[in-house]
């Protein structure tokens, strides 16, 4: 007799192992590491400190971790639906909700890795190049910190893992490779465009005033993310700046992207 | 023949205008091989995907008989296709991990237990059928369900998977399966049912239909469907 968890951990480890034998993950890891390293130093920001290194890679880490997520995750439940293989699984005890999870969270290791190895490595050579008042953990607002740079990968993984159920979502719609890929480009395009095409949308309809400007970038995974990098990392250390999105707001947008995208997942997978 | 392991009461499937399936009644015994013959596109496959719950019936039940297996049933597909990269075992393992069963067991009774760090690429069409039917005695349901399970291999193999189907049978399953190797359902089926346009043609053991048309079942299988009406009228109401 098995249990949820036991079958969670069955697909789990079989999308873990499946990771690990695709070069996909290390080719990923490696323009990540390449860029990210690139990007800092051609702007001199490891130098400078963390929070001049996350000034540096905001821009390109925004637009880098939709994509590696979507590498990572267009193909996940659309190879197996081709396979034949959701009919098959129909016949097991395995819910539609326990297998989507566990090729989540399967997927999910292997982003990480693909995010977090190369930003770590680059945290340590901030610490090893930049001066010494970096090392100071940040109590007050106006210090740079290690402590900045951490939150800046947190935020960074966060965003990660919320494009990564939204590309799920989109594979769980497609029943081919061709098909994964066109959901998988409109999906990113979404991800990485629609929080600007939205608010210029908005701003130019007058559907939002300037006030209400931070509260519909926090609705979209990106300007919340973005937002919450301003808000938690670069403006600690500048004395007197806040309130570049509303916390809240985007913490709420990103788990509702997040939920509500391996909702859909699971509806799709479900109804097949 | 022994109880029902299955059985299926006016199950109907349309797919827009075109009827798939129009109430078709069968009984599946345990301890026997059940075939399920017919022209191409008469809805062998609906039926087994119907069955099985792939495929919602838009009418009628579908039975199955109480059992503790924590698998109902177990399921071939036409073209089993398995995650590539992946080992025998290692395929193996993840069906029987779902169940709590042993992988070795199920490899060797289907005798792939000598090839089980060879990629499932580097099967034969007729490896990769044993390696789904491996599969589909995970969890050791007492109904099986076998789509096309010898479709495109050389006879050797076809042969070698009737004979593995047979066994199955023996040890007390219910096996369903779908298939054109007429001499093959003839010598392994207890009961074969012909499909014809969604609807049940014809039901008997080889032996009761080759009776009614006094040929093999090659025969048997055109006669039935030039003049279905007439075989139905003489007792083989499909249910």
């Amino acid at each position: 007799m098995t249990s949820t968890f036991d079958r969670f951990w069955t697909v789990f480890a079989r999308e873990v192992r499946g990771m690990v034998r695709t070069r996909v993950v290390f080719v990923l890891l490696a323009a990540v590491a390449v860029i990210t390293f690139g990007v800092a130093r051609a702007g001199g920001g490891p130098v400078g400190g963390y929070v001049p290194t996350v000034v540096d890679l905001l821009l390109v880490v925004g637009l880098l971790v939709p994509a590696a997520a979507f590498a990572v995750g267009y193909r996940a439940i659309a190879d197996a639906t081709a396979r034949g293989e959701p009919a098959v699984l129909e016949t097991y005890p395995l819910s539609p909700s326990t297998y989507v999870a566990g090729v989540y969270a399967g997927r999910a290791v292997a982003l990480l890795a693909v995010l977090v190895v190369p930003l770590a490595a680059l945290g340590v050579h901030v610490a090893t190049t930049a001066g010494p008042e970096t090392t100071v953990l940040a109590s007050h607002s106006g210090v740079d910190s290690p402590l900045l740079y951490v939150r800046f990968v947190a935020l960074t993984a966060l965003l990660g893992l919320v494009t990564l159920a939204v590309a799920l979502a989109l594979s769980a719609a497609a029943n081919s490779r061709r098909r994964a890929i066109l959901l998988g480009l409109v999906g990113l395009l979404f991800v990485v465009g629609g929080t600007d095409v939205s608010v210029l949308a908005a701003l130019d309809g007058g559907l939002v005033g300037e006030s209400g400007l931070g509260t519909v970038l926090a609705l979209f995974p990106s300007g919340a993310y973005r937002g919450l990098v301003f808000e938690h990392v670069l403006y600690v250390a500048f004395e007197g700046r806040s309130g570049f999105v509303p916390t809240s707001v985007a913490l709420v947008s990103l788990l509702f992207w997040w939920a509500g995208s391996l909702s859909v997942a699971t509806l799709w997978v479900g109804f097949r | 023949m022994s109880d029902a392991a299955l059985s299926a009461t006016d199950v109907s499937r349309t797919y827009g205008d075109v009827t798939a399936l129009d109430s078709v009644s069968l009984t599946v015994p345990a301890d026997s091989v059940t075939a399920l013959i017919g022209p191409n596109g008469s809805g062998k496959t609906t039926l087994l995907e119907v069955l099985l719950g792939i495929e919602p019936a838009e009418g009628g039940t579908v039975d199955y008989a109480d059992s503790d297996a924590l698998r109902q049933v177990g399921y071939l597909p036409q073209r089993p296709t398995f995650r590539p990269g992946d080992t025998v075992r290692e395929t193996a393992a993840f069906y029987a991990d779902l169940v709590g069963d042993d992988p070795n067991r199920l490899l060797a009774r289907v005798g792939l237990d000598e090839v089980p760090d060879r990629s499932v690429e580097g099967l034969s069409g007729g490896m990769t059928r044993l390696l789904g039917i491996a599969q589909a005695l995970a969890g050791d349901p007492p109904v099986l369900a076998l789509d096309e399970p010898a479709s495109g291999l050389d006879p050797a193999m076809s042969e070698r998977i009737f004979d593995v189907i047979d066994s199955l049978a023996a040890e007390g399953r219910a096996v369903l399966l779908s298939s054109h190797a007429l001499a093959l359902v003839e010598r392994t089926a207890d009961q074969v049912v012909v499909i014809e346009g969604g609807s049940v043609a014809a039901t008997g053991s080889p032996a009761e239909l080759r009776e009614r048309t006094g040929g093999p079942l090659h025969e048997t299988f055109t006669d039935l469907l030039a003049d279905p009406a007439a075989v139905v009228a003489g007792g083989g109401d499909g249910s």
